[in-house]
């Protein structure tokens, strides 16, 4: 069948500067055929200058990410007779929250500068005995998913938080400081969860879900944060408007079974930052976003919602 | 220009070990590669790495299986180091973080593999490259090794004996640059990319492989090339051997477990080239199906797939439409790793003065005619490591010696030339012929006819290209020049393919001359040389060295 491919490019040293521009090309595609088999097909016969980045073709090196039709994908792994059928055309562009350099090719500098700046590798507290370290499959198993990352940077061009903010640590750096606070052996566990509950760091995700959906190869990001948020919190790393605002807000739920907006921002921000949100609320109360009563009864049945959290904390 | 004390070339499992090494002796190192060092095509890597672990297991049980899996041609001495120090390299790197998976008491767990008479492959489910990767480029970044990532070698730059740098193309702006350092440790992989049908990345065009011979080092036994018996069909991507290695059968299209007339004891886990060719003959015979056998991994259940094999079940979904859960997946040969390479003795010396190899584009050789599956990953860590240490050793106790500006100059020179020309033949059709020429004639089987059919061929496209074409005449990002310069080095390669294939006249491991069916230990007990004089490349041969293993009819 042929079809109409577009190609976002954009070429520095060529015409029009680095001002983006769509290309169409028709390809005569095949059942089966990827999009990375597309792309070289055009190389090779209709246009040598189109610049792409590939290595394995077997989606374990990370190399060929991009975005299809608006989701970021690996081309190797993307059929594009799939991608055609829903959208009735394939729109290929570079990964975005990245500076492209040209064509498909981006500069993920920010990428390997984050995954640098987590300190990526173990801190074992002592030496394996003879033989090796006894690890049971369980222990294996935990950081399992963490370990498949191919850093081919798909969660990071998804990743909202990340748009908002570049300095934020992302999820796939995120959820290499699992990797390593999940592992039996390390010893640098608590300094690794300091770091991360600081400024950028895990609180900061708003948990869009976005990297868990994108992910080709199931790492599940955002779940890592969630993993990290849980063990700061038990190792005491509560001082800060993250852990904070988790903290008020089961307070609130076990206090009047439902959340309490108001108490809420006062727990999570502190007093000053909280007067700070009294524009944000003026506005939100004229838009009807925030329902009388301020001050909330608790709900009926109220005494079953706390039996529920204390069952929970039992477990732990 | 930039001066270090060693630069390695290549980020794969061989070079970032020999990085390693030679910064812990305090020396300035970088490490200098055409991808991201994870890109490298070592993370491809699926099913484990080998060593005689456990108390009822030993090294000498280890290098035997090699020896004979090597089809003897293997030199002993090297095989010795090689399993004598697996068992402290798998140690050193759980040291370092990576975790291979585990037997039920908590212990690193090992798997059968092919032509191995003990179960002694480690790996970390089906990704045990990428495990290692990633672990060793988390070395490479605790050590503070300086990385030129996106930089392709264009040239070694060596005069009068000695090594002095490199040439390198920095792809992102196009610029040439001067490396210029006391020693350099080419570890840049292998050839695949000769071949048509391959389970190689699309980086794998042996670069360093050809860089040397240029520079007048010498080839070793570059007619063997593995071809490993599982890959898919239209794609070329690899099944692990460890789908049999867990109990997986291979089928014909009578539903026949063909390998019990083939190897009777071993079965499917006969060594690679035994099992490529019964598969081949299978299929050439018409018992094939669509031009593949089948892998049926069914009987192993959901559960255990999934923990095991489950990269191995996404890649055949993905790629082949496949579950195998469900249904088998049909297979045939594809070339897979390149047993010949860059000679060099125990500790990666090239014969050029402050110039190693190791890894893949380096032929020790530990493989002989045949490399058994696991052994590559051990190769790159045990003389990547050692390659480090002895580079690190001459760079301690060596000047640096000037650096002739003329190398760059020819640099320039060739790349001008490919940019300025405005009509000729493109890269893409001439890589097109070389590929599918070696595919068809110097594949599984080989005769004389063929063989010769293709030298002419390869010599012919060398020749026309001197002509090649590229459309893109930016600097930013240009991988159609990248590519023009790749394909230089696997036409060059793939003629010394030709040419050693041609001249031995036996069958020995992968090589398999249907006009001379048998191994011949009287003539043919030898490795073969290939070295570049006047534009010509030459072959001579040299001794293999026996220590403990006198040669003897190999059975499966
Ligand atoms: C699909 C697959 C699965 C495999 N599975 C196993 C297995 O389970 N067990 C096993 O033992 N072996 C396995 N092998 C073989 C093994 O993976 C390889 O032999 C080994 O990884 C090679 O490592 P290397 O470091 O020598 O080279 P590579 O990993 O290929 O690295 C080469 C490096 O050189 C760089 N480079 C190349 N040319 C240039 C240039 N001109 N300039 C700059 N840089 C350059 C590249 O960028 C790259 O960083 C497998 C091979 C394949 C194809
Ligand atoms: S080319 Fe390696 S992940 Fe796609």
């Amino acid at each position: 069948m042929r079809i109409k491919v577009k190609i976002k490019r954009c070429d520095p040293t060529g015409r029009g500067g680095c001002e983006p521009y769509l290309q169409a090309y028709d390809v005569d595609v095949k059942e089966g055929m990827t999009i990375l088999e597309t792309l070289m097909w055009i190389k090779e016969n209709l246009d040598g200058t189109l610049s792409f980045r590939r290595s394995c073709r077997s989606a374990i090196c990370g190399s060929c990410a991009l975005v299809v039709n608006g989701t970021p994908k690996l081309a190797c792994k993307t059929q594009i007779l799939r991608e055609y059928e829903g959208a009735r055309e394939v729109v290929l562009s570079p990964l975005s929250n990245f500076r492209v350099i040209k064509d498909l090719v981006v500069d993920l500098s920010p990428l390997w500068d984050k995954i640098g700046r987590i300190e990526p590798w173990l801190q074992p507290g002592s030496e394996p005995p003879e033989g090796g370290w006894i690890i049971t499959k369980d222990e294996v198993e935990r950081i399992d998913r963490e370990s498949r990352c191919i850093l081919c940077g798909i969660c990071n061009s998804g990743c909202n938080s990340q748009e908002v903010d570049p300095e934020f640590i992302g999820p796939s750096a995120a959820a290499k400081v699992y990797r390593f606070v999940g592992d039996v052996r390390e010893d640098g566990k608590r300094r690794r969860l300091e770091r991360v509950s600081g400024p950028h760091g895990i609180w900061d995700c708003s948990r869009c879900v976005m990297c868990n959906e994108y992910c080709p190869k199931r790492v599940e990001p955002m779940t890592s944060i969630e993993k990290l948020r849980v063990e700061a919190i038990r190792e005491g790393l509560v001082d800060n408007a993250g852990a904070r605002h988790v903290e008020a807000l089961v307070d609130s739920v076990n206090r009047v079974g439902r959340l309490d907006e108001a108490v809420y921002t006062f727990r999570s921000l502190g007093f000053l930052r909280s007067i700070g949100m009294i524009p944000l609320g003026i506005r939100l109360e004229l838009h009807g976003k925030m329902p009388l009563p301020h001050i909330f009864p608790a709900i009926e049945g109220i005494e079953e919602v706390r039996e529920l959290i204390r069952a929970v904390e039992e477990e732990e | 220009m930039v001066i270090h004390d060693i630069v390695v070339i290549g980020a794969g499992l061989a070079g970032m070990r020999a990085a390693i090494e030679a910064a812990r002796a305090g020396l300035n190192v970088a490490l200098v590669s055409k991808v991201h060092p994870v890109r490298s095509h070592s993370v491809a890597a699926q099913g484990g790495i080998n060593a005689a672990l456990k108390e009822d297991d030993s090294w000498e049980a280890h290098a035997f299986d090699t020896v004979k899996g090597s089809d003897y041609l293997a030199d002993q001495d090297a095989v010795e180091i090689l399993c004598k120090e697996a068992p402290e390299n798998i140690l050193e790197l759980e040291r370092m973080g990576a975790v291979f998976s585990r037997d039920e008491r908590g212990r690193i767990a090992q798997r059968p593999f092919g032509a191995l008479s003990y179960p002694r492959t480690c790996y970390a489910a089906d990704r045990t490259g990428h495990t290692l990767v990633h672990v060793l480029y988390e070395q490479i970044l605790r050590a503070g090794i300086w990385i030129y990532e996106e930089w392709m070698v264009v040239s070694l730059v060596v005069e009068d004996g000695i090594c002095r740098g490199v040439i390198c193309l920095n792809l992102a702006t196009g610029r040439l640059h001067r490396l210029h350092s006391k020693a350099v440790i080419l570890a840049t992989g292998g050839y695949g990319r000769v071949f048509k049908h391959t389970t190689n990345a699309l980086i794998n065009t042996g670069d360093g492989m050809a860089l040397a011979l240029q520079a007048g080092a010498r080839l070793m036994d570059m007619e063997f090339v593995q071809f490993h018996p599982t890959t898919l069909r239209r794609t070329g991507i690899l099944i692990t051997e460890g789908a049999r290695g867990e109990g997986g059968y291979l089928l014909n299209r009578e539903g026949e477990r063909f390998m019990k007339r083939y190897a009777p004891e071993m079965m499917e886990l006969a060594s690679r080239d035994v099992v490529s060719r019964a598969e081949q003959t299978e299929i050439d015979e018409g018992r094939g199906v669509d031009g593949c056998v089948l892998l049926d991994i069914r009987h192993l259940g959901e559960k255990k797939i999934n923990e095991r094999l489950s990269q191995i079940r996404q890649l055949a979904i993905d790629f082949e439409g496949i579950d195998p859960v469900h249904d088998p997946i049909p297979v045939r040969p594809g070339a897979h790793y390149s047993m010949g390479g860059i000679e060099v003795d125990v500790w990666g010396e090239t014969g050029i003065e402050g110039l190693y190899a190791a890894g893949e584009c380096a032929c020790v050789s530990v493989h002989g005619a045949n490399r058994l599956g696991g052994n590559s990953l051990l190769e790159t860590i045990v003389f990547g490591r050692r390659a480090g240490r002895r580079a690190a050793e001459y760079a301690s106790s060596t000047e640096l010696k000037p650096f002739p500006d003329v190398f760059l100059k020819e640099a320039a020179h060739e790349i001008a030339l490919i940019l300025n020309r405005d009509d000729g033949e493109r890269a893409s059709t001439i890589r097109h012929e070389l590929s599918s020429t070696m595919n068809g004639c110097v594949g599984v089987f080989r005769e004389e006819k063929g063989l010769k059919e293709a030298l002419d061929r390869v010599r012919e496209l060398r020749e026309r290209y001197r002509k090649v074409c590229i459309d893109d005449k930016g600097d930013v990002f240009n991988t159609d020049l990248q590519n023009a310069l790749e394909l230089k080095n696997i036409l060059l390669l793939a003629e010394a393919i030709c040419l050693g294939a041609l001249e031995r006249r036996e069958s020995r491991g992968a090589h398999y001359r249907k006009d001379y069916p048998k191994r011949d230990d009287e003539n043919w007990l030898k490795h073969s040389l290939f070295c570049l004089k006047d534009g010509e490349i030459r072959i001579d041969y040299k001794d293999v060295t026996i220590t403990r293993f006198p040669p003897k009819e190999r059975r499966y």
